[in-house]
């Protein structure tokens, strides 16, 4: 019965479709949802990693650890706390029905808090990679 | 006047394979609405072009497209507001009968589960009508507004990925009869949104409550039904 | 129609939809506080390029708070792995349609879930230096 015949035509028309804030929220919420649940497989397989002792566990760190891998992390924080501060502006929503009509501000607010959580931490890890790359 | 180009999504299936896009040039007010342009292309220009247009005065539900990114309906929309190049699509996730004309089939058979009618177990009064405060139509007045355009159904990622799901057009006319005092079907609503394919496919996404020509506020009563069914259910 | 809220109960149907959308909300929630709580602590106060084999085993194994460690983690692998797998659920079902793929994954899916609870409780409880 659908007849957005092709994943083709479904992927033009997510992007293409003029829904205002609350369409691309979803869409960053979904991409995201995707993104972290392939994250959480081998975030637990590599603390699973501690069973094998001290020395594997922390080269697996130790791989994690390297720069390249930096920007991934930072990729990363944001998509949690965007999946999370969205999804919390979703909850309220959902519970509050009428809350509808500030949507947009809800957004803005949600994004706010965004802001102020990536800057907390990625700030955090550059300030931390300086340090700790001069002191080794 | 001014000159405004019109780029239209074409198809015809005894003819082509595939759709393609068709450009047309016409002389247009700023007040004129795209259906004015619409019909002007059909009467004078092309006569095969193909949609659906009855009242033009923005109550019947016919003519609902995809207007630059977004359904609208043809003759509420005016150039001043779209536009002066205008995209137009036929509504996505209905099949494409011809050029801007879908098929509303799979749209109705959803609108027909949700038992759209009055159902009551009390006989009628016997002098008079089936009387409601103010307060109690005030509830659901904003769904009686519905003209079954298809506009907001079309416009949900939902809709568009899971044509199973029952869209929210059919919840807000199950919003209608659930919540109005004299009615009495609201089980067997509420046991129909429940199911899988219900409300629950809804993800809060708003694409609806924006594409709605009359206004309603789509999402927050599909919200309404939401709680409903999970407060009467736990 | 009853007061709002006093509807009589839907009759039929499986309730696990309705079921799983309000558990996505509350794990959701709860989530949200504590992933928060978890990056903020790991990147603010350990710092991330601090964490070791003896960070994890320091904050398990003190006496009252190495449990409370455990517990925490353990309901954030709870909650993060059923949101999650659901979610993933959720995705198949929108947008593969062939019936036996959609079967195939969420099997997959589902055997996914049960492992990745199986090895990360195994770590939770097990672990002792
Ligand atoms: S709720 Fe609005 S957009 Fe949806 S079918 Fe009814 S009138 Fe059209
Ligand atoms: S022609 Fe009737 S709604 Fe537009």
């Amino acid at each position: 019965m659908t007849v957005i015949s092709s994943t083709k035509d479904f992927v033009v028309r997510t992007a293409t479709y003029k829904g205002g804030v609350g369409h691309a929220s979803w869409i960053l919420h979904r991409l995201g949802g995707i993104g972290i649940a392939v994250f959480l497989i081998l975030h637990i397989i590599d603390i699973f990693m501690i069973v094998l002792g001290k020395e594997m566990f922390d080269f697996f760190l130790f791989i994690y650890h390297q720069p390249i891998f930096r920007p991934a992390i930072w990729g990363l924080m944001f998509g949690i706390f965007y999946h999370a501060v969205n999804g919390v502006r979703i909850i309220i929503h959902d519970f509050f029905p009428s809350t509808f009509r500030y949507q947009r501000e809800m957004v803005l607010g949600a994004w706010v808090i965004i802001g102020i959580l990536v800057v907390l931490t990625v700030g955090m890890d550059i300030f931390n990679w300086i340090t700790y790359a001069g002191s080794h | 006047m001014k000159k405004r180009t019109l780029k239209i999504k074409r198809f015809n299936p005894t003819k082509d394979k595939k759709p393609y896009w068709q450009e047309f040039v016409v002389e247009a007010e700023d007040t004129d609405r795209i259906l004015d342009a619409l019909n002007h292309i059909k009467w004078y220009v092309d006569g095969s072009l193909t949609m659906r247009r009855s009242c033009a005065h923005g109550i019947c539900g016919s003519d609902a497209m995809c207007i630059n990114g977004k359904n609208l309906l043809a003759c509420k929309a005016l150039f001043k507001e779209v536009g002066d190049d205008v995209t137009i699509e036929p509504l996505a996730g209905l099949p494409v009968i011809r050029d801007l004309v879908v098929d509303m089939e799979p749209f109705m058979e959803h609108y027909r589960t949700v038992l759209p009618y009055f159902i009551s177990e009390t006989p009628p009064p016997s002098y008079g009508e089936r009387l409601q405060s103010i307060e109690e139509r005030k509830i659901f007045d904003d769904t009686t507004k519905c003209i079954l355009c298809a506009a907001c159904t079309t416009s949900c990622p939902s809709f568009w990925a899971r044509g199973e799901y029952i869209g929210p057009s059919a919840i807000v006319q199950a919003h209608r009869f659930i919540f109005d005092s004299r009615d009495d079907g609201a089980a067997a609503r509420l046991d129909i949104l429940g199911n899988a394919d219900g409300v629950w496919r809804c993800r809060t996404i708003y694409n609806c409550t924006n594409a709605c020509p009359r206004g309603i506020e789509v999402t927050k009563a599909v919200g309404e039904v939401k709680k409903e069914i999970l407060f009467s259910t736990l | 129609m009853k007061a709002i809220g006093q509807m009589p109960r839907p009759k039929s149907g499986s309730t696990f939809e309705l079921l799983s959308w309000f558990y996505m909300r509350v794990s959701g929630l709860l989530m949200a506080l504590m992933i928060t709580f978890h990056l903020l602590w790991m990147h603010l106060i350990v710092g991330l390029d601090n964490i070791n084999f003896s960070v994890v085993a320091d904050r398990w194994m003190y006496p009252i708070t190495g449990t409370l460690w455990r517990v925490f983690d353990l309901l954030l692998l709870i909650f993060a792995v059923t949101h999650g797998m659901n979610g993933i659920r959720f995705s198949i079902e929108d947008y593969v349609h062939n019936r036996s793929w959609q079967l195939f994954l969420k099997t997959a899916v589902a055997i996914l879930l049960l492992f990745l609870l199986f090895i990360g409780s195994y770590i939770v409880f097990v672990f002792e230096v």
